[in-house]
């Protein structure tokens, strides 16, 4: 008789033993992966939510401050300003990123000599790592010297100082974005060549031209799609780093430090490192990285309940 | 299910929760140094391998070659790893496995870590006179000392001098074998070497204050301050020096025109290439130190270069300032999760001889810390070189003061300079808020 409690709760279950056999094969299989979620997942996440209830200075003992870290927080004007500047991103580097995305998309599923290639060539940014396109972008974002200023010269507009001045500073990493969104375009690819051409060809029996067949036939089929890279690009949106990390810290010698100029690229996962690893408030940290685990569960919910009016799934 | 498969799934439940136990198991505090000094030292038979990180760094193997030169005096193998990246350094530090001896670019973040315990004191080890610290000159090994206590050993030193471009001054019409005497004068000649075309394009300046390293401490101390009293305990943003630098710097950007300035200087190339601004001739005078002269810069990417190097002036009305400097550069350390700290202290104290610390400096062009070392003749052959070692040795240089909080105080500073410089603001109300702010949390940390 089973003397493992575990084994015990399977057997009640009423699995048959070739299940139970199965069951536990499987789970054997994947215990590597268990024990890693555990370990680098769950035990962080929950120890983190502990920390942020705590002053927590990695290497001493933490010390309990309740509430402290997030009253704290709201009133840090750095808080709101890193949440600011996300939001920036979020609000008008994720849609962009989706239009040009879906344009690119249809252009490419386009019947033409070359097509191929044309698909190689616009996903390719999207396999560039992340450090050398930034540092690519920088030159070519040279007030002076750079490729784009270069370019607004030739039709008479004086191009602004991109990544020093305040006000572009952001325009210019969601410009750098928008070069890598290979790996959407590829989504949107395959939602496109997932629409029966049936439809197509009905529509256009019934006289529909081909802006009529976008509107009415092709972005209602790809809306699932668009529903995935939208909750996609918000999530990874929310976590912008890397970028910005290069952008105001460098890995030159003279970087200019984190979020510079005037603190307009300062988004909120640059002042979590900054606040964690640089100043080794961890506990500070902690709260700030559940704030910002809050406000991406609410957005997703928010999507996935708004999607409920705009997409539209074939099968139901 | 038969016996012998039950109990095999058994096995099988059993380990996986043997792994599960082990991974959610937090690791064992770090016990005391003395205790597994004690136990551990010398004793094992195992060969010994030290761990040496280096935060900076473009020659690996030039450090690994330096570091196999105890190996080979000691038969103790030594593994470089340079450069290592910050995060990395602070999860070896707050780990059970940091590396024996840790070599940092500048020692702002020792009085961070020396607070949270995560640094051995030297103090104790410096008794033992294995390292001689009559020999380091005073500047430098005072940017180690926290609380009263040395938390560090200064390695290769840096300071800063005016470079400036003998070509661009005949241009401009002045002596190309005179550099500014004074702050005022800098000031003026700066005017006279910077170009604007028809359009108002700056197309050539004469002295841009935070390009390329930042400055605002050079200046503020040759302004008779700092931005912490002596002592470490209160912060002094608005005092006059602090306040005086800044405005001396930002008639640089506001006398011309701040968005002009940024976008002439954005467009710079990169610092170690034959466009740095520098290096091309776009920019007349700068503040740098002392590798510029050395083969990696000046004379490998703009070896033609005519151009001098002095002292930066002291205010006109205060000539005792004159040979004010600010020495900062690499700090090695021991951390405190190390297990043989003695093993390691041999290292870093071998580290610090004279002949090692000479090898090393001049192989990057730094300025070394031992006075012993700076005899070598190798360091007299340039006299470029030489204006640096003279600063560093000056009673006028000076080190930054470590607090518990130098990184929030860089960043706080930082932005107001940028602020300050490229927007034209008054920085008093700035600092004063900034001062507001941080005091607090210095007393806090102090106290604790």
């Amino acid at each position: 008789m089973p003397v493992n409690p575990f084994a015990r709760r399977v057997a009640n279950r009423g699995w048959s033993p070739r299940t139970r056999r199965h069951f536990l094969t499987g789970l054997a299989f994947i215990s590597l992966w268990i024990v890693g979620f555990f370990a680098f997942t769950l035990y962080p996440m929950v120890a983190s939510l502990y920390y942020s209830f705590t002053e927590y200075h990695i290497r001493q003992p933490s010390e309990w401050i309740g509430l402290l870290n997030y009253t704290e927080l709201f009133q840090d004007p750095l808080f709101w300003k890193s949440l600011y500047n996300t939001a920036y991103m979020v609000v008008f580097g994720v849609p962009l990123s989706l239009l040009i995305s879906f344009i690119c998309a249809l252009l490419l599923n386009i019947k033409t000599p070359g097509q191929s290639i044309y698909r190689v060539i616009y996903f390719l940014p999207a396999i560039v790592p992340v450090v050398a396109s930034t540092l690519l972008w920088l030159w070519i974002l040279n007030p002076n010297s750079g490729l784009l200023n270069t370019l607004l010269a030739e039709v008479g507009i004086r191009g602004p100082n991109w990544t020093k001045d305040p006000f572009w500073s952001k325009p210019s990493l969601i410009l750098l974005g928008l070069w890598g969104v290979g790996n959407t375009i590829i989504i949107y690819l395959a939602g496109l060549q997932d629409i029966p051409t049936t439809l197509i060809e009905a529509a256009q029996l019934d006289g529909a031209n081909w802006w009529q067949r976008l509107w009415a036939v092709t972005i209602p089929l790809v809306s699932p799609i668009t529903l995935f890279n939208l909750i996609i690009g918000v999530i990874a949106t929310f976590q912008y780093f890397a970028q910005a990390y290069v952008l105001s810290a460098g890995i030159s010698p003279v970087g200019s430090g984190l979020g510079a100029p005037l603190n307009s690229t300062l988004f909120y996962s640059v002042y979590l490192y900054q606040q964690g690893f640089v100043y080794l408030k961890m506990g500070y940290a902690s709260a700030q990285a559940w704030i910002l685990f809050l406000v991406i569960m609410v957005c997703t919910i928010f999507l996935l309940r708004s999607s409920e009016h705009w997409t539209y799934y074939e099968g139901g | 299910m038969t016996r012998v498969k039950r109990w095999r799934m058994v096995f099988v439940i059993g380990v996986i929760l043997l792994f599960l136990v082990a991974a959610c198991t937090p690791p064992a505090p770090p016990s005391s140094g003395e205790a597994v000094n004690e136990a551990g030292a010398g004793e094992s038979t195992e060969p010994q391998v030290l761990r040496v990180w280096i935060t900076w760094g473009d020659n690996p193997a030039q450090l690994q070659e330096l570091f196999d030169r105890y190996t080979a005096a000691t038969g103790i193998r030594v593994e470089v790893n340079s450069p290592v990246e910050d995060d990395k350094v602070i999860a070896g530090l707050s780990g059970n496995e940091p590396p024996d001896v840790l070599v940092l670019g500048g020692p702002d973040s020792v009085g961070t870590w020396a607070r949270e315990g995560l640094v051995t004191p030297l103090d104790d080890y410096l008794a033992t006179g294995d390292v001689d610290v009559e020999d380091i000159f005073d500047a430098p090994l005072s940017q180690c000392l926290y609380q009263g206590n040395y938390f560090c050993l200064p390695w290769g030193t840096d300071t800063y001098a005016l470079f400036w471009n003998k070509d661009l001054f005949e241009e401009a019409g002045l002596d190309p074998d005179r550099p500014p005497q004074t702050l005022e004068e800098l000031a003026e000649y700066a005017q006279k070497l910077t170009k604007v075309d028809e359009n108002g394009n700056i197309t050539q300046v004469g002295f841009i204050p935070d390009f390329s390293w930042s400055h605002l401490d050079l200046y503020t101390a040759m302004m008779g301050g700092y931005w912490y009293s002596d002592d470490g305990t209160k912060i002094t943003f608005t005092s006059d020096p602090v306040v005086n630098a800044l405005k001396w710097e930002q008639q640089f950007y506001c006398d011309y025109n701040a968005e002009e300035v940024l976008r002439f200087s954005s467009a710079f190339g990169g610092y170690a290439s034959p466009d740095n601004g520098f290096y091309a001739g776009k920019i007349a005078m700068q503040v740098e130190g002392e590798w510029q002269p050395g083969p990696n810069f000046i004379q490998k990417y703009k070896p033609e270069l005519f151009y001098g190097v002095a002292p930066l002036p002291p205010p006109a009305d205060h000539p005792e300032r004159a040979n004010t400097n600010l020495v900062s550069g690499t700090v090695a350390l021991i951390p405190a999760g190390v297990k043989d700290k003695d093993a390691a202290w041999k290292l870093l104290a071998w580290m610090q001889s004279p002949e090692i610390l000479a090898d090393e400096m001049v192989a990057n062009f730094n300025l070394p810390s031992s006075g012993k070392a700076a005899q070598d003749p190798r360091f007299h052959e340039n006299e470029k070189f030489e204006v640096f070692l003279n600063l560093m040795s000056d009673p006028n240089a000076r080190a930054p003061i470590l607090t518990p909080i130098n990184a929030e105080v860089g960043t706080e500073l930082g932005q107001i300079e940028e602020q300050v410089l490229h927007t034209c603001a008054d920085p008093l109300p700035l600092l004063q808020a900034a001062q507001d702010k941080l005091q607090p949390e210095l007393d806090k940390a102090l106290s604790e």
